[in-house]
């Protein structure tokens, strides 16, 4: 008797337990699927719809959107579509390798400095990324364009042709890709070189390592998991990015994203855009998979975010 | 003897990289006060774009658009997002991994496939159902949507670093769910609704993407007004009023300094 009413209190905990769960959390699980799952399930379906009139997807099933995005079409193969996921990867590689290379020097430069300064300094950075990234975008149109000081700079040096301009070019793009995801690697190779284990260094030192090898035993392996959380933080939004190739890029510049984004407006193919999403997804997903996998394998563990 | 090269070197990083950032928001501002409609030579000084600004009614109309859906759209995620944040703590023993990779979706979701998503499954449903007509309201829901996650994750982390026996206490004083909530939990997690709240609202008026998508006819917003002046070509004003964009950005961010000097006092 006694045994049967502490099950049914135990059960009745779990139960009220289990509603509480419910109605905490179900509202914003049910606003995420109805609004993003479901959506992103439907754009899925899309890609494998045939083109209809005015772009819109119809009846049969059909592959025919994989095909149009490997190049396949009414005139035969052509290469468009191929150089525009070339040009987004390289773009995104290019650029990951300069903020690295740049953000590198400027978190350790900030470590350097007074503590009192360093929020402050941090600040000085993440700053210019809270204004709109078309305002951005918008500001270096302005600076590249054909007739300024820049642009006849490199015209004077023979990097350009006369009055062509520094925009639209791939080199805006990858300007603006750099410009724009700077500070998303500063701020974890900064909390890497805070947390730097400096006894370590001092070792290296004492043991007479040359200072380029003292830098890559003893520091990098140390700011390693920073370096990776800022790769996903920057590489990842750099391949999908759709403002920057837009404004800065024109026609020849053109990323994946854009791609994908003129098959719902001007082209009008539906199918085609949601074959591009697909596989900007599959990308985002192998890439966020892969660093972790290399991040769990060098042991950086919970630092590295996702 | 090394050793002051090398910082020497820093340094000279350090300010050629921040006069990097900065540029081409000073050549934004400059031009801002240039009489000529040019961007690339200075005339004289005027405020004549500013001028230009206040009568123009589209503009005043995008931004109070920006201002309506940053507000409801944070209001409405900071309700949901904080449920669920509580919700991941009281039961963060259980196995929640689906609730995360839901929440995380958003955030990893590229903006583009996130706002095509969006936009392409609204035009359906409305030729399906005839609701949610691309406007204002599916620019809120789509907001909402890329709020909740951050929310949750801030309410979250503000219930992990407080002392567990705290909610035993409030128990033990046999206060019912309801008074428990109003009088301990919600003004203990005061500090991260409001940064959460804060945080939703300079995404939302940031957004461009996926507020791009998801929009209609009516419901322009300050960015997408200047996006398609910038399409056309037609930007006198442009360098005005993203000057006053730059401007709250500055003001935010000495307020931001003056409330962690604050904080840490």
């Amino acid at each position: 008797m006694a045994e049967s009413s502490r099950l049914a209190a135990r059960n009745r905990g779990v139960v009220s337990e289990t509603r509480h769960l419910l109605f905490s959390v179900a509202p914003g699980a049910a606003w995420i699927f109805a609004f993003l799952v479901l959506p992103s399930l439907y754009l899925m379906s899309v890609a494998f719809m045939s083109n209809g009139p005015y772009g819109l997807p119809q009846m049969p099933l059909s592959l025919d959107a994989f095909k149009q995005l490997a190049g396949f079409g009414f005139l035969g193969w052509s290469p468009g579509n191929l150089y525009t996921l070339v040009r987004s990867l390289w773009q995104t590689i290019v650029s990951t390798l300069l903020v690295v290379v740049i953000a590198y020097p400027v978190a350790y430069y900030i470590t350097t400095c007074r503590e009192r300064w360093r929020p402050l300094l941090l600040l000085l950075v993440v700053v210019p990324s809270w204004t709109n990234q078309v305002i951005r975008a918008f500001g270096w149109m302005n600076l590249l364009a054909p007739g300024t000081p820049l642009s006849d700079l490199a015209d004077a040096l023979g990097l350009i042709g006369p009055h062509m301009g520094l925009y639209p070019s791939n080199f805006a793009v990858t300007l603006g890709l750099v410009y724009n995801f700077l500070p998303f690697m500063v701020l974890p190779l900064y909390a890497a070189f805070e947390k730097l284990d400096k006894a370590l260094v001092q070792a290296a030192q004492d043991l007479y390592a040359s200072p380029t090898r003292a830098f890559w035993h003893a520091v990098f392996p140390q700011t390693l998991p920073g370096l990776l959380a800022g790769t996903v933080l920057v590489a990842i939004p750099a391949f999908g990015m759709y403002v920057i190739p837009e404004l800065l890029g024109g026609g020849k510049g053109m990323m994946l994203g854009n791609l994908v984004a003129n098959q719902f407006a001007a082209s009008s193919n539906w199918p085609l855009g949601a074959a591009g999403a697909i596989l900007m997804l599959i990308a985002t997903f192998v890439g966020l998979f892969a660093m972790r996998r290399v991040g769990r394998r060098l042991g950086g563990g919970e630092e590295v975010v996702i | 003897m090394r050793k002051r090269t090398l910082q020497r070197g820093l340094t000279g990083i350090w300010w050629a990289t921040l006069f990097f950032l900065y540029l081409p928001l000073a050549v934004i501002v400059l031009f801002s006060f240039n009489s000529a409609n040019s961007t690339a030579v200075f005339s004289s000084f005027s405020l004549v774009w500013y001028q230009r600004l206040l009568g123009n009614e589209q503009i005043i109309n995008a931004f109070g658009n920006s201002l309506i859906l940053a507000v409801s759209s944070s209001i409405v995620a900071l309700v949901v997002g904080c449920l669920i944040g509580y919700g991941m703590y009281r039961h963060r023993h259980r196995k929640l991994g689906w609730l995360i990779i839901l929440i995380y979706l958003p955030i990893v979701l590229p903006d583009i496939v996130f706002g095509i998503s969006e936009m392409a499954f609204f035009v359906e449903f409305y030729r399906l159902t005839g609701f949610l007509q691309p406007g204002l309201g599916t620019m809120i829901i789509a907001h909402v949507t890329f709020q909740i996650p951050f929310v949750a994750l801030i309410v979250y982390s503000r219930f992990v670093g407080l002392d567990p026996t705290l909610f035993e206490a409030a128990k033990d004083l046999y206060a019912t769910p309801f008074k428990r909530a109003l009088h301990f939990l919600l003004p203990t997690i005061k500090p991260a609704l409001i940064s959460a709240f804060f945080l939703s609202f300079t995404l939302s008026i940031d957004d461009f993407v996926i507020s791009f998508f998801t929009s209609g006819p009516e419901s322009t917003t300050l960015p997408i007004y200047i996006w398609s002046a910038i399409k056309k070509g037609i930007t006198p004003e442009i360098n005005a009023i993203a000057t006053l964009m730059i401007g709250a950005v500055a003001v935010a961010a000495i307020l931001s300094l003056l409330f962690n000097r604050q904080g840490r006092r």
